[in-house]
């Protein structure tokens, strides 16, 4: 079925000309390797209980090597099972020596229930061995239970920073017999969150040497460019990585799907969602069960209604076949979703990153990802959702009309041939560290001359002690504060509020006092998606947001009414940015490039409201919210004033050709970079020093830039999460092969006067933006 | 949070000299103690004595050595033996925080205990984090000779923190100790009619103690980290007075308690009911008969009420309904609207008398008052569909009656 419909596509007058690509990749034979003699007859009954009668290549690899006493890392797709992998010596472990103790830690707790699930059905016949999930959903009775039984614990990298190592001392019999510490999807602690974890396990292995132990780490991901380096990072340890997959696979083919253009003047395609909604709507007409990859929360929802209202107007009218899943959701919504996946009750679901995940959900065919995910990492994970280890699948990407997704659709060969990216972490970002190192000191008093990880800490030691927070005595720092710290650090964002989603809409009928939360927001994307009057939407059921409370002293809510529109909001925000300190320089004959770090001021200033179906603009509002500000790095290009004067006399040509080649460079750093789009954020702006007032307003820079004294623009690109992980430093390095690439791309795009895909619409941008922008090209690049 | 910006400036603030901490004003002294070398370093040791006669507010603190601690032991439902008085070390700590975990410290720990016919507190100070080894040091032969240790609030707070400094220490704590922890059969006998249960209550309506120029407790950890700054000590001196004043209230409470378990007379009517309660799980003839006997003194409301409805319970439970029905009876002749009584006698009458009017006399009046005063929705909900049921049995009984 699934192979009719591919070939159907390619041979349609209407989509062929659209499939800018295919590629097919065979099935790929199992490699195996013997049961190592080794390993315990109790488990080798286990494992042929369950029909195993051999392992996998890499399986056998992972074993040879922990039994070396290496830190270990495996890299292997989707289905190869990997598990296994670190089940194997953690059951041995278990088995040798009941006093042993492990630790297994999963980005997410449903990620850590499915392991438990997966280990009990293994373990059936061995009672050596007591499992048990710690994390926020174990109920307070039953964790002094859990910390004396539990062998085996299944956790997060949160619940280990803020209920395990600060309370150590209840966990002392593990800390003694830590024996193997298992990070399961490694691959996704990158940026913040890895360099959060790489100092979480700082934390956990200064608390190990306490008390006597050193664990080995045993660790899984999937494909990134650089596992072993990211995995010694995250542990600080030499790590081997074990890269061949024993695991059979099916035949997969691969297509990249560009939507028709519909007005080639403005070279406008037709909208992305629309086409993947088509796209998905025909598999799953055919009951091919699929997929489909959105990227954003908004996105998910707007291709759910599509998707639902799509196969719904089939005979039943039914749409229940089709579920949504995403971030913000709650946990047994989620649960239910990814049980009714597992049963083939629902045949297809449309997710954000958040299923990219090994989270079961069983066996899908087909998986359509709406927008190049951003990484090509992200790209082989949503395709690998679909696929089994025999049978034949299908990944389908439609690309939107960025710049960057039109350069992989149109460069099948990057695409398909580039390797995925690095995955980077700093965990010596000062915001990140001292968070951690008040932590640490929280759980044991830290010698003055001690290293964290391998960072000589001594000034921030010193300088926690200056703002009272830690206090010496001999040679020892002591945490000297009433609260507690890992309370005020998270893990996953920079700050820690959650806005929960509340729904009144039949608060008054009953005066139910009862609260009624339908999501959750974090702080971060709260203020541009739960502003007041907001479409907020669930499992594709709009919610009108009627107060959003966000005062430092109150709880953080959204109140919502259940509504009947037929339109979504998207929020407008404003943005300024502001030079704090130079770090770095470098004159290039057209140009000044620097790198330092800066101040990001965003701000929601108003919305629009978008149709469903048609995406037309219907309508927007206005919204007061307070601005929200962070420290970053940056990496910034100022114009020589000669080199402006070549190009163009009028300073507005010249505002709105940069602001073409800040959508460019931004769209385009990815490449260079091999990060997500989302990693970076760009700014055109001037170098007025911050004392000024940085406020955000709209239209303001191009407004400050019209009416400045000295006309100085100032091309940003910083990195978006606070405190920098190391891109800009990076793009200060790349900036002459950046504006390089930034001038092909431009020549080589047909539109006219600009488009999504080259320096941005040229409604946006105004109609002499292209020409300007590529005079501007030139000249950097001579 | 810290900026980098501001990080930076302070580092290079430090990066400077760094003047030498003011020399450090001998606490001891200031506190009327010593230095006690424990052999694990020296510790700030104050020692004061009480003669068994000396009154903490009204109570004699010898009251706590007559106390019946076999009976204060069932009632508190504490399975382990608490010995004799003399063998309690009743004990109270000061500490850098409420968070709990391994950051938080016990800087001031205050423990009393009878000898030779007086009562000895000891207060063990850590002028520096380092101290701590010497604390725990001092600590351990007073825990070890102890038969139990009295606390309030110590199963939540002070025992499991003093075990984590143990642990972190690497020394063995005693963890099977008997423990009592007198909030527990506190909360028993005021929750209800004191507003809280908190030890600085229990001071001023129990023991009739007036603190004069007490510290309040959230200031300690301030004052604490001030003194380690600074180095002035005088005022922590407040401090000790007030770690002091809660170990003797240890002591004073289980006085009260010795003497009310062992004799009521003497105890107000309120104290009477709650001793009921606290009586009810060990020892039920007891508990009946505090809550008669409270009753029989004219106890107030709120605490009549729910005295009439503990008793109602077991006279239920024993099947004895005319007692029952006269205390449902009573407790609902109450202004402030109480559903629970209204419901148990429209269960009497309709499940065991079989007399729907009445059950439904008593339903239609409940729905009515609760009405007025405004009950949850819940509630009404729960009166109406009784109601409904009511009438539909009502009906059909009618239609019954006319069939035949």
């Amino acid at each position: 079925m699934l192979g009719e419909i591919l070939d159907d596509l390619l041979i349609s007058a209407s989509t062929g000309r659209c499939i800018t690509a295919t590629r097919h990749f065979p099935a790929r034979p199992p490699v195996f390797a013997p049961f190592p003699p080794t390993l315990d007859e109790r488990v080798v009954a286990a494992l042929r209980a369950r029909g195993i009668e051999q392992l996998f290549s890499h399986q056998g690899r992972v074993w040879e090597l922990v039994e070396q006493g290496r830190h270990v890392v495996v890299v292997t797709p989707t289905a190869s099972g990997k598990t296994l992998c670190y089940n194997l010596p953690a059951l041995q472990a278990l088995l040798e020596q009941p006093e042993a103790r492990i630790l297994y830690l999963f980005p997410t707790k449903a990620l850590a229930q499915d392991q438990l699930a997966e280990l009990e059905a293994l373990a059936k016949s061995l009672p050596e061995l007591r499992m048990f999930t710690y994390d926020g959903d174990t109920p307070q009775d039953a964790r002094r239970a859990v910390r004396a039984r539990a062998n085996l614990v299944l956790t997060n990298p949160d619940m280990l920073h803020s209920g395990i190592l600060p309370h150590h001392t209840k966990w002392a019999t593990l800390f003694q017999n830590l024996r193997y510490v298992v990070i399961d999807e490694l691959h996704a602690y990158r940026g913040v969150f890895g360099s959060h974890l790489a100092n979480v396990l700082r934390r956990l292995k200064r608390i190990c040497a306490h008390y006597g132990s050193t664990p080995q780490f045993i660790m899984a991901s999937a494909t990134i460019a650089n596992p072993g380096e990211l995995a010694s990072r995250i542990t600080g340890e030499a790590v081997e990585e074990i890269t061949e997959s024993g695991a059979p696979t099916g035949e997969k083919t691969f297509v990249c799907y560009n939507p028709p253009v519909v007005n080639p003047e403005l070279g406008i395609r037709a909208p992305y969602l629309g086409e993947a909604a088509k796209l998905a709507i025909r598999l799953l007409r055919e009951e091919v069960p699929t997929i489909v990859f959105a990227q954003s929360r908004l996105s998910t929802e707007v291709l759910l209604t599509s998707i639902k209202q799509g196969v719904a107007d089939r005979a039943t009218g039914d749409s229940g076949i089709v579920r949504g899943y995403r971030g913000g959701y709650l946990p047994n919504r989620r649960r239910a979703v990814e049980k009714e996946l597992r049963a083939g009750e629902a045949l297809g679901v449309v997710s954000t990153n958040a299923l990219e995940l090994g989270v079961d959900i069983g066996h899908l065919d087909a998986a359509v990802l709406a927008g190049y995910p951003g990484t090509i990492a992200s790209l082989w994970q949503q395709a690998g959702r679909a696929g089994r280890r025999t049978g034949a699948s299908a990944a389908i990407l439609v690309a939107t009309s960025a710049p960057l997704d039109q350069f992989m659709v149109t460069h099948p060969d990057y695409l398909f041939g580039t390797p995925p990216e690095h995955a980077r972490i700093n965990p010596d970002n000062p915001f990140i560290l001292v968070n951690h190192l008040k932590c640490a000191a929280f759980e044991l008093p830290i010698v003055e001359d001690e290293t964290f990880g391998a960072v000589d800490v001594r000034r921030e030691l010193a300088a926690l002690e200056d703002e009272g927070l830690l206090h010496r005595a001999g040679p020892r720092y002591h945490w000297a504060s009433e609260t507690y710290p890992a309370d005020h650090v998270s893990l996953r964002t920079v700050t820690t509020d959650n806005f929960v989603v509340i729904d009144t809409t039949f608060r008054d009928e009953k005066q139910t006092k009862k609260r009624q939360i339908i999501a959750e927001v974090d702080w971060s994307s709260a203020f541009a998606t739960i502003y007041p009057k907001a479409i907020y939407l669930v499992e594709s059921a709009p919610y009108e947001v009627q107060e959003l409370r966000f005062r430092e002293d109150e709880e953080k809510v959204a109140y919502v009414k259940k509504v009947s529109v037929d339109y979504f909001t998207d929020a407008i925000s404003a943005k300024g940015v502001w030079i704090l300190r130079r770090l770095e320089g470098r004159q290039h004959g057209a140009y000044l490039a620097e790198q330092g770090e800066v101040l990001v001021a965003e701000k929601v200033v108003g919305f629009k409201k978008i149709k469903h179906g048609t995406l037309e603009n219907v309508g927007s509002g206005e919204v007061e919210l307070p601005q929200q500000e962070k420290q970053t790095t940056s990496a910034w290009l100022t114009v020589a004033p000669e080199t402006l004067e070549r190009v163009s006399r009028s300073r507005e040509e010249l505002i709105d050709g940069l602001r073409a080649v800040t959508y460019l460079l931004h769209h385009l750093a990815p490449i260079f970079l091999l990060c997500d789009i989302r990693d970076l954020g760009s700014w055109l702006g001037d170098t007025t020093p911050v004392e000024s007032g940085a406020v955000a307003t709209r239209e303001s820079a191009k407004r400050r830039l019209m009416q400045a004294e000295r006309f100085n623009p100032t091309i940003y690109l910083y990195d978006a999460h606070a405190g920098g992980i190391g891109l800009a430093e990076r793009v200060f390095e790349i900036l002459p092969d950046l504006l390089r690439r930034g001038l092909q791309t431009l020549e080589a795009c047909a539109c006219t006067f600009g488009c999504p895909s080259c320096v941005g619409p040229v409604n946006e941008v105004g109609r002499r933006a292209k020409a300007t922008a590529a005079r501007l090209l030139v000249a950097l690049t001579t | 949070m810290s900026t980098i910006d501001d990080l930076r400036r302070v580092i290079r603030r430090i990066e400077g000299a760094r003047p030498p901490r003011p020399a450090p004003e001998p606490i001891e002294r200031l506190v009327d103690g010593e230095l006690h070398d424990t052999g694990h370093g020296s510790i700030v040791r104050v020692r004061r004595e009480y003669p068994l006669s000396h009154r903490h507010g009204a109570e004699p603190l010898g009251d706590a050595l007559a106390a019946p601690l076999e009976l204060l032991a069932r009632a508190a439902r504490i399975d382990a033996e608490l010995g004799a008085a003399d063998g309690l070390l009743f004990l109270d700590t000061e500490t850098t925080g409420l968070a709990g975990g391994t950051g938080t410290y016990a800087f001031l720990v205050g423990v009393a205990r009878v000898e030779d016919a007086r009562l000895v507190v000891l207060q063990y100070f850590m002028r520096d984090f380092d101290d701590e080894p010497a604390l725990l040091t001092a600590l351990e032969p007073l825990l070890a000779r102890a038969r139990a240790v009295v606390t309030f609030n110590g199963g939540g707070f002070d025992l499991p923190l003093l075990e984590t400094r143990f642990v972190l220490a690497r020394r063995r704590w005693p963890s099977t100790l008997p423990h009592l922890d007198l909030l527990r059969p506190a909360r028993r006998v005021w929750t209800g009619w004191l507003s809280d249960c908190r030890l600085s209550t229990l001071e001023s309506a129990v023991l009739g103690l007036a603190r004069e120029d007490d510290v309040p407790g959230g200031l300690i950890p301030m004052l604490y980290f001030d003194y380690l700054r600074s180095r002035r000590a005088a005022p922590l001196c407040r401090v000790f007075e007030h770690n002091r004043a809660d170990v003797l209230s240890l002591v004073a409470l289980v006085g009260w308690f010795g003497r009310a378990l062992a004799d009521t007379s003497g105890v107000r009517p309120e104290e009477l009911a709650g001793l009921g309660r606290l009586w009810e799980p060990c020892d039920l003839e007891r508990a009946l008969g505090c809550y008669r006997a409270a009753l029989e003194a004219g106890v107030p409301e709120p605490v009549a009420r729910w005295a009439r409805l503990r008793l109602a319970w077991w006279e239920k439970r024993a099947a004895r309904w005319d007692a029952a029905c006269e205390l449902w009876e009573a407790a609902r002749q109450h202004d402030l609207f109480d559903p629970r009584p209204w419901e148990e006698l429209a269960k009497f009458h309709e499940h065991r008398a079989r007399d729907l009017t009445a059950a439904r006399a008593v339903v239609e009046d409940a729905l009515g008052l609760a009405r007025t005063a405004g009950a949850a929705s819940r509630v009404l909900e729960a009166f109406a569909y009784r109601l409904a049921r009511l009438d539909r049995r009502l009906a059909a009984r009618r239609l019954d009656v006319s069939m035949t």
